[in-house]
């Protein structure tokens, strides 16, 4: 079912390329159109989802990876249509493309553990993946932040010039992105230790549950994550941290959250897989 | 009717005759209401901007059109015809509809593909439309001019990138900063080039402009004409903190701002903003060691130069691709004002046809007593429908003639074999009336 999306999203991705290359305003319309039908079949295929097993779909990789470019396509659109800019799309649809390809082709067997059936463990997993999604979107406007800035700088004004936004803009953006994503991944680190915490004392005899800390490097990557993101609001504020070295560290940030997406939770067997 | 162009551009007559020819430091209405009462302009349009002053004129009788706007000129600049006929060019028809697209279009122009002249051709028209000088033909030329002028903007890079060194100077700013809303822009120096960008960047609504000079009087004058405020040379280290864009074209033969300065500034500046240098001055002002600044732009004259000269080798590359679209856009002109010369023979033959039919009906009006009003309805239908679809085909294949002559023996053989009379060539038999504008201005 995650195919249709897919094949959407795919459609929108080459539009906003050929817009980018060609700033034809007509094209830009037909990319944003192609993306919002994508979110909007996405949304679909989540509510069937959701319905079928009773809560959003998260714990298999593949649905939660889906819900997460869902995200993704949301928060983009949304900073779409309050801008104006649409040269980001060209940036995050690939991101989009690419993750979607795992549900479409891998759809998981949703078959969560009865002890995450509480209210809190839902909204501990939104706020991280609505985190992560305006992570993306920060790392993709850190990234070009930097060859928008590259141009300037060596006075080679040359095809990101002309298509890119000014750096100012990306700048603004980028600090948006991360003071969002900064609160909701705050937000849901801080409900996933309460949670862990009720339901060790609801289900001892959870293994999943007792072995939870920060020698598990799911765990262990998030933090990692929260220090970055951390240090880049407080350097923002405090230190003038803002252009190029926010840029820096949004791409960084971003990194990191990938490798905890996809390496970790494939290769490494941690106390976060309620299968 | 024949479209007929008189003028003088850029191109064709030196400033000095432009500036005589020139129509639009004065009331230009009043001028095409002038040009509008001569009886061979059945409808006109004055097209004048700084680099050209251009008659449009529709005309039965462009021979005639043509000596009236020559004395129209001379009598409404009050100068002799031989002070500026040496300098006018002619166009008729075609050649006259592609004039106007190639100007629509930005091609005629000095600086090829500047935005504005489609805008001036759209106030060209629109104040002789206002006036009901006018009509059905120049109505459609213009209209169809705002087109190619649209097109060759949407669909080429013609009208991209700065073309002068103060609005690269701009544009640069607007990438770094976005809205320039309530950047403080510092000017030092006073010279003409600091001005021009002073006001490019006032004109882009920046917050504030301070201009700061050696000598105090020069900062005082340009900060009058720019709307900025004056400050003293000696307060420039404190100025420079909390500028965002930093102008400067001094005559100074060392620079003045070196990299220890600028840093000093950055390290207090409140805010973590870059900021961007011009140095407009030969030889420069600032140190290009500044440059190693994180946070800082500097740009100077040859950087600037270099990206004027850039967009303009861009822009030539883009001139073959938008004179195809006004070659294209000509050819459909062409088949439109065409088919429009077979309209008349068209009509008549359609109302020679009704009348026969009519004749008919009429004729048997006796032996169709007999039917219902209904049945009469339909008989009165299936005639008309007949004709309809006789007339149908050969109307088709008038109108698409290939070219003018074809369609001129077409046209009479039609108006021959019906005997048709298509009132043609009635309307300019008027011209003979006195020109009542003639002494309006002596």
């Amino acid at each position: 079912m995650n195919a249709i999306p897919l094949v959407l999203y795919a459609a929108a991705a080459i539009v906003y390329a050929v817009h980018f290359a060609k700033r034809q305003p007509a094209v830009g319309r037909m990319a944003t159109t192609l993306l919002l039908l994508a979110a909007l079949s996405h949304t679909f295929v989540i509510g069937m989802q959701t319905m079928e097993v009773r809560h959003v779909p998260f714990a298999s990789r593949s649905h939660a990876i889906s819900t997460f470019v869902w995200l993704l396509a949301l928060s983009y659109l949304y900073l779409e249509l309050t801008t104006d800019e649409r040269a980001m799309g060209v940036f995050i649809l690939p991101i989009a493309v690419g993750l979607q390809m795992i549900p479409a082709f891998s759809p998981g067997v949703e078959n969560a553990d009865p002890v995450l059936d509480s209210p809190w463990f839902w909204v501990h997993l939104l706020s991280l993946m609505f985190s992560y999604a305006t992570f993306a979107l920060a790392g993709m406007l850190g990234l070009t932040y930097m060859l928008q800035f590259k141009e300037i700088k060596k006075k080679h004004l040359g095809y990101f010039y002309a298509r890119l936004p000014s750096l100012h803009v990306l700048d603004a953006m980028n600090s948006r992105a991360v003071v969002i994503g900064w609160l909701f991944l705050t937000i849901g680190v801080v409900v996933g230790v309460v949670w862990t915490a009720q339901a060790r004392a609801l289900a001892p005899g959870n293994s999943n549950l007792q072995a939870m800390g920060l020698n598990d490097p799911k765990i262990l990557m998030a933090i990692v994550t929260w220090m970055v993101y951390s240090f880049e609001v407080f350097a923002r504020s405090t230190m003038g941290w803002t252009g190029r070295r926010a840029a820096w560290l949004s791409a960084l940030g971003f990194a990191i959250v990938l490798l905890n997406f996809l390496p970790v939770s494939y290769f490494v067997q941690t106390s976060h897989t309620f299968q | 009717m024949h479209l007929l162009l008189l003028g003088v551009s850029h191109k064709t007559a030196p400033v000095d005759v432009r500036e005589r020819l020139d129509f639009s430091s004065r009331d230009l209405g009043a001028a095409v209401e002038a040009l509008a009462t001569r009886p061979s302009a059945a409808e006109s349009v004055v097209l004048s901007t700084c680099n050209r002053s251009e008659v449009y004129v529709a005309s039965e009788n462009p021979e005639t059109a043509r000596d009236e706007i020559i004395e129209f000129l001379s009598h409404y600049h009050s100068l002799p015809r031989e002070s500026f006929s040496p300098h006018l060019f002619s166009l008729g028809d075609d050649a006259a509809a592609k004039h106007l697209f190639r100007v629509a279009a930005g091609l005629d122009s000095l600086v090829v593909g500047e935005p504005q002249i489609l805008g001036q051709v759209k106030d060209a028209f629109e104040t002789a439309a206002g006036r009901r000088c006018t009509g059905p033909m120049l109505s459609k030329l213009f209209h169809w001019s705002f087109g190619v002028g649209k097109r060759v903007r949407s669909e080429t890079a013609l009208g991209e990138g700065a073309v002068s060194i103060s609005f690269a100077a701009v544009t640069l700013a607007r990438k770094i900063f976005g809205r320039l809303a309530g950047r403080r822009v510092l000017v030092i120096g006073a010279g003409e080039i600091s001005s021009l960008t002073a006001e490019h960047l006032r004109a882009q609504g920046v917050g504030e402009i301070v201009i700061t000079s050696r000598t105090a009087a020069h900062a005082e004058a340009l900060a009058a004409s720019v709307g900025g405020r004056a400050a003293r040379w000696d307060d420039l280290a404190l100025l420079l903190t909390t500028a965002d864009i930093v102008v400067t074209a001094t005559g100074s033969q060392r620079p003045i701002l070196t990299r220890a300065h600028i840093e000093a500034t950055t390290g207090s500046r409140h805010r973590a903003d870059p900021l961007f240098i011009i140095d407009l001055a030969v030889p420069r002002d600032v140190e290009a060691a500044v440059s190693d600044i994180e946070q800082v732009f500097l740009y100077n004259v040859d950087d600037l130069q270099s990206i004027v000269h850039e967009n303009l080798t861009r822009r030539s590359r883009e001139i073959a691709h938008a004179e195809t679209i006004v070659a294209e856009e000509l050819l459909k002109f062409a088949t439109w004002q065409r088919s429009r010369g077979a309209v008349p023979t068209v009509v008549a033959l359609r109302q020679r046809f009704d009348a026969i039919r009519r004749a008919e009906l009429q004729r048997l009006d006796g032996k169709l007593a007999g039917l219902s009003p209904d049945a009469r309805a339909r008989v009165d239908e299936v005639t008309r429908l007949i004709v309809e679809k006789l007339l149908l085909e050969p109307t088709e294949q008038l109108k698409a003639l290939p070219d003018e002559e074809t369609q001129v023996a077409y046209t009479e053989a039609v108006n021959r074999l019906f005997r048709l009379r298509t009132g043609e060539s009635t309307s300019s038999s008027t011209d003979a009336a006195a020109d009542p504008s003639a002494d309006r201005r002596k």
